[in-house]
């Protein structure tokens, strides 16, 4: 695990509370616990690293009154925006013109930085009259790797609108003509076509005369006419036409009263029998043939330009059109777009988290995390007692939790600060002995202890009453009193330290023997990876009384009274995570 | 205290501040060449025994460093030094383990003309062509050659004895591409002069010029 010693994890089951959902109801009634409550968690298992997770990580339904883990929250897309220009794309373009930014956004080819706009022409003198717009033919130029579309005999008229400029321009300056003008193009064709008897000499014509193939999106724009036609053609040859309405069953005349009163039925026999659909048979319709020329120029262009002049499969990925090969055939490729994106909870649907739509803010409207509802455990060794938020890292303190010393009894402070704003009675359980090979015995010295309520920091500085601390009172005091079961350690105003005594387990390192199906279990020497880490499973369970919530408050109801206070009860699972027990010398 | 220090006889003092500043801490080069033209920062410092030659319009940044201990330092016209950036062989073990223990005069360094090289770099290659960037945090190591319009983006590391040809941008990690733009449009690389030369004057009317103490 990634944190350093000592780490606490949260455990979130929505694993297990989705397998069993009859039965997960709250531990309202602790006595007649089920065999999901017996059950004692436990980190080794390997379906634990699926859900343990920081507090940080975590995220709270108030609703459900549960945590919830990235694995069981729904995440929806509030909006889209380009990560370069930040300007936010509507979802109806999206559909329409796909995920990538349509303005001036471009990525490099090359380094996939983005690119910059720049003039061609020679920077004015200052003196000369500002006209402030700039001149001249620009280029899109890559600042961090100097690729540019010069690169590519690219140049462009203005400086925005570059998407719109690019799409009508291939490599090498070539101007490609729009949309409308390959239709016509093409029904000017098609009408010659027609004209011809024979359809199949007219491919070897064109093929002919097709010097360079066409552009894949030209193949598909053909392609996609064609079957665009044929469909058509298919349509109109159905009920209302009676010369070419051939069915099986029944007149055209019925067909054509049924076709009136149901579309259903008429959509169903138009299925029994298609019209025949002939392939394209030619380039115009979108016919893609494999020319050995295509395959000599390659060579040829391999030969003269080396290696060097192709591309690296990255390179590649990251092209529109992922059938090119050199570097000449580069095209700069327009920004992705971001998302921002809310969750919810996957069991009621409640927001958890929202962040502001404006693109350029980072806060959230709504984020409800865990760190807020959920008692914060932390631990420490007690011989490394310094306060803890002036001392970020503990492994300074001389306490080393990566070696810990085997059979003998080591005293840990848990301390349990609580974020509500009541105060919180906590009961916490543990196995006596840890799972797995290395059998440590734990031993929490005070299982039950109440927590202060998260009130103003002033309240408890103005108050007249002295800080109430329950064992040493100062620092000077603190090393010096006995580690006593059943009393808490120290206590502060929203904060519960208690002992946590800790017998680490003797690693048998070297066994004599090993009996056949345990081996595979073992590495080298004869230990489990990770084995020697000595992680703590711990029940925590929360009651408290809080006020009831307004939406809970049923108006017909009698047995809440308004402003009534209720019993609430919250538990789980955590993990700590003390460190790593040594080897016995 | 100052009562306590009047009577003392006052000791002469010819020039007080210069003596006092930790870049004078080397002996000031005996062959110091400065075109009167060139701007030095006040915290600019330059260094060492060997001959240094400032051409015209440079510019050295403050804190740039300029040390010729090891060899001859060759700034061309209208070179940049940006702050903590230092040029001229560094001191270190390689020094004599090129060639068995004796400590060769190095060959110094030659920075081309419109050099511009960027915060915190450090240049002891032999030679560095015209119009090349050196951008920031960059490494290139002793007998380097490097070519004309290259580009060294930031963060890469040349190791000794490179050889980089004209054109050449060094990007990513240790990746190298030839600038086709650069090298078939000449109209660019004149823009790109002229711009530096720009950027010259501009810092000509930003940075409070100090080239006076060392001249002379």
């Amino acid at each position: 695990m990634a944190l350093p010693f000592p780490y606490t994890y949260y455990s979130c089951d929505c694993f297990d509370s989705a397998a069993a959902v009859p039965t997960a109801k709250r531990a309202s009634h602790p006595p007649p616990a089920d065999d999901e409550d017996e059950r004692t968690f436990d980190p080794r298992n390997p379906r634990s690293n699926y859900a343990l997770y920081p507090l940080e990580h975590l995220l709270y339904c108030e609703d459900c009154r549960q945590i919830r883990c990235p694995r069981c929250v729904l995440e929806e897309t509030l909006n889209w925006f380009c990560p370069s220009c930040l300007f936010e794309v509507p979802s109806s373009m999206i559909k329409s013109e796909g995920n990538r930014c349509t303005r001036n956004c471009y990525n490099c080819p090359v380094c996939t930085s983005s690119m910059t706009v720049s003039s061609l022409e020679p920077p004015k003198h200052p003196s000369n009259d500002d006209t402030g717009g700039l001149a001249g033919p620009f280029f899109l130029c890559c600042p961090y790797c100097h690729w540019s579309t010069l690169d590519i005999g690219i140049e462009f008229e203005k400086h925005t609108g570059i998407t719109q400029q690019l799409a009508r321009i291939k490599n090498g300056g070539q101007v490609v003509p729009s949309l409308k003008e390959r239709e016509k193009a093409r029904e000017k064709r098609h009408e010659a076509r027609d004209g011809l008897a024979a359809a199949r000499e007219d491919i070897s014509v064109e093929l002919s005369d097709a010097a360079d193939p066409p552009a894949q999106e030209d193949v598909f724009s053909n392609l996609s006419s064609f079957y665009k036609s044929q469909l058509s053609l298919g349509a109109s040859s159905h009920p209302f036409s009676p010369h070419h309405d051939i069915n099986f069953s029944s007149p055209s005349s019925f067909s054509r009263i049924m076709n009136l009163y149901s579309s259903a039925s008429s959509k169903k026999q138009k299925r029994d029998k298609p019209p025949p659909m002939r392939e394209a048979s030619s380039v115009a319709e979108g016919l893609a043939i494999h020319t050995s020329s295509s395959d000599h120029a390659a060579i040829q262009d391999l030969k003269l330009r080396g290696w060097d002049h192709t591309l690296t499969y990255s390179q590649k990925n990251n092209q529109l059109d992922q059938s090119v090969r050199f570097a000449s055939e580069l095209r700069p490729s327009p920004t992705l777009l971001c998302t921002k994106r809310g969750k919810r909870c996957r069991a009621c649907r409640h927001i958890l988290s929202k962040p502001e739509p404006k693109i350029t803010s980072t806060r959230y409207k709504i984020k409800l995390l865990a760190s807020n509802h959920i008692p914060r455990l932390s631990i420490r060794a007690l011989s490394a007692s310094l306060p803890l938020p002036t001392v970020p890292s503990s492994a300074a303190q001389g306490f080393d939790y990566s070696h810990l010393q085997p059979s003998a009894t080591i005293h840990f402070l848990l301390t349990v600060s609580n974020p509500l704003f009541e105060p919180v009675r906590i009961t916490l359980a543990t196995p006596s002995t840890t799972m797995g090979k290395v059998k440590s015995k734990v031993t929490i010295l005070c299982p039950q202890f109440d927590v202060g309520a998260n009130t103003d920091v002033w309240d408890e500085a103005l108050s007249s009453t002295p800080a109430r601390r329950g064992g040493p009172s100062d620092s000077s005091s603190a090393n010096s009193t006995q580690v006593e079961a059943g009393k808490i350690w120290e206590r502060g105003r929203n904060w519960t330290s208690i002992i946590l005594e800790v017998v680490p387990g003797i690693i048998e390192q070297h066994r004599g023997l090993t009996f056949g199906g345990d081996q595979k279990y073992r590495d080298d020497d004869g230990l489990v990876e990770d084995e020697d880490v000595l992680e703590i499973p711990i029940f925590v369970r929360i009651e408290y009384e809080s006020d009831v919530a307004v939406e809970d408050r049923a108006p017909g109801t009698e047995s809440t009274r308004p402003g009534g206070k209720e019993k609430r009860e919250e538990a789980f699972w955590s993990v700590l995570g003390v460190g790593k027990i040594k080897p016995l010398q | 205290m100052s009562a306590t220090l009047t009577p003392t006889p006052p000791t002469p003092k010819p020039r007080p501040t210069p003596s006092k500043r930790a870049s004078t801490a080397l002996p000031r080069p005996p062959a110091l060449n400065i075109d009167p033209s060139a701007l030095i920062a006040q915290h600019a410092s330059l260094a060492g025994p060997h001959p240094i030659l400032v051409a015209a319009n440079v510019v050295l940044h403050p804190h740039a460093k300029i040390s010729s201990v090891h060899g001859k330092v060759l700034l061309g016209e209208g070179v940049c030094v940006a702050e903590r950036a230092v040029v001229g062989v560094q001191g270190g073990p390689e020094v004599g383990a090129s060639i068995g223990g004796v400590t060769p005069p190095t060959a110094g360094v030659v920075v081309g003309n419109g050099v511009v090289i960027e915060t915190g770099a450090v240049v002891e290659a032999e030679e560095v062509g015209e119009g090349t960037v050196v951008e920031g945090g960059v490494r290139v190591g002793r007998g380097c050659d490097i070519g004309r319009f290259c580009t060294i983006t930031a963060a890469s590391v040349i190791p000794p004895d490179t050889e980089i040809p004209d054109f050449t941008v060094v990007y990513g990690n240790g990746l190298r591409r030839v600038d086709t733009t650069l090298k078939e449009r000449t109209d660019l690389q004149e823009m790109r002069l002229v711009m530096h030369a720009k950027q010259i004057e501009v810092y000509k009317k930003l940075i409070p010029n100090n080239v006076g103490k060392w001249m002379g």
